[in-house]
């Protein structure tokens, strides 16, 4: 099974993730998998301290005269026109489990287009997180099998609660699977509780950049 | 030019500024909000030129950051975060939802990242303030060569490869800094220190 260790090796995705330069997809992963692992967790507050540190030492550019009496005047007509939005968890109640901020963008695609069946017990939404990758989350009972498949590219799978297993392996809570363009595989639900579990592809595409830095860290 | 660190703020002023967001969320505290503006504003204006804000959009962005922190004031946690750290996350998230408002409208100002984590264990509790702590401590004893690779990497976003190109410098050396830095950072005497948890 393929674990991703929270080492200083992977610094490169902690800073891109930390510094907003990761793709959406990619941060919704990282951030999934950090509300499941405690290592990746840490990590995650750590480079954030980073750069955290490097904004309160920066040099400052001063703002232009009377920003700050502007700044309350916005302020001033934001609390007069108050209206404080809820969180909705009219959703499906199943989805409010999940953790944040997992479940706003799955209780988003919920009430936007809802579970599309896949196979027996197999069902899948395509999430908006405005990336160009392909990020769906999977809802697999227990025992239902994920009809055998191969990728364009690279698949990166994370496990959100229950488990998985496939001819490599079982994969449990935040646990990152990860098959390359020429891996086949028909994954099977763990018997239980049902899994859902958050797969992210690049559908073929070669990132360059930043965004290469996720094929090299984590795709190997 | 060594335009790394120029001050660390105490502990004491960082404390008042926790103390300021927590007079923000609880009265809606005006001169609180006023302090924090005049520490904080100009350093948002001046993370958001370094990523290449024209002068006019820095200031905007300044100012929209500073009026999300009096919103969202109520999700400030001192135990989570010391202030720079959560405004940081709030200018970052702001860049981002600004370059993508083009192709999403109706983006929510709602940032999922500046609520505490919901479904922490209890035995698995981190305790942020010392990780913070600990890379703090790191941070100012630093060579100077590390930092600002560091900070290439975790403030402006480089990639390693592009670091090497900005620095002149070969992709392994990079590398290995960054990850020697990080690794001390973490707390850990080897780069590659057990990480041995789950």
């Amino acid at each position: 099974m393929m674990q991703q260790p929270a080492t200083s090796s992977y610094s490169e995705l902690y800073s891109a993730y930390a510094a907003g330069q990761l793709d959406p997809a990619f941060a919704l992963l990282l951030e999934t998998q950090s509300m499941l692992r405690r290592d990746v967790r840490g990590a995650l507050a750590a480079s954030e301290a980073v750069s955290g540190f490097m904004l309160e030492t920066t040099e400052p550019v001063q703002m232009s005269a009377g920003a700050g009496a502007r700044a309350l005047e916005l302020i001033d007509a934001l609390e007069s026109g108050d209206s404080v939005t809820a969180t909705d968890f009219t959703g499906d109640a199943e989805l409010a489990c999940l953790p944040m901020p997992l479940r706003d963008k799955a209780l988003e695609a919920f009430d936007a287009a809802g579970w599309q069946a896949n196979a027996p017990g197999i069902r899948r939404m395509k999430l908006d997180v405005g990336s160009d990758l392909e990020i769906e989350l999977y809802r697999i009972q227990p025992n239902a099998k994920v009809p055998r498949h191969s990728h364009g590219g690279t698949e990166f799978t994370l496990v959100v609660a229950g488990g998985f297993s496939d001819e490599t392996g079982s994969y449990g809570p935040g646990d990152l699977a990860v098959k390359g363009p020429d891996d086949t595989h028909q994954p099977v639900g763990d018997p239980g509780e049902v899994c859902f579990a958050l797969a992210v592809r690049d559908a073929g595409l070669q990132f360059t950049g930043i965004m290469g830095v996720i094929q090299r860290v984590l795709g190997r | 030019m060594n335009d790394t660190v120029t001050t660390t703020i105490s502990p004491d002023v960082r404390q008042r500024h926790a103390d300021c967001m927590a007079l923000i969320a609880s009265d809606k505290c005006r001169a609180s909000f006023s302090e924090l503006f005049d520490f904080y504003a100009p350093r948002v204006k001046s993370y958001m030129l370094r990523l290449g804000a024209s002068a006019l959009e820095a200031e905007d962005l300044a100012q929209d950051v500073m009026v999300t922190v009096w919103r969202k004031a109520g999700m400030y946690d001192r135990k989570q975060a010391s202030v720079s750290t959560w405004i940081f996350r709030v200018a970052r998230n702001r860049r981002i939802d600004k370059f993508r408002r083009a192709s999403r409208p109706d983006l929510d100002a709602d940032e999922p990242m500046l609520r505490p984590p919901d479904i922490e264990q209890p035995d698995a509790a981190l305790d942020r303030v010392q990780i913070e702590e600990t890379v703090r401590a790191e941070l100012v004893k630093l060579p100077p060569e590390q930092l600002e690779l560091l900070q290439a990497a975790f403030y402006e976003g480089l990639s390693h490869s592009e670091i090497a190109t900005k620095f002149n410098l070969p992709l392994g050396t990079v590398k290995s800094r960054i990850r020697l830095a990080f690794g001390r950072l973490r707390g850990q005497l080897e780069p590659e220190g057990g990480d041995a948890d789950t």
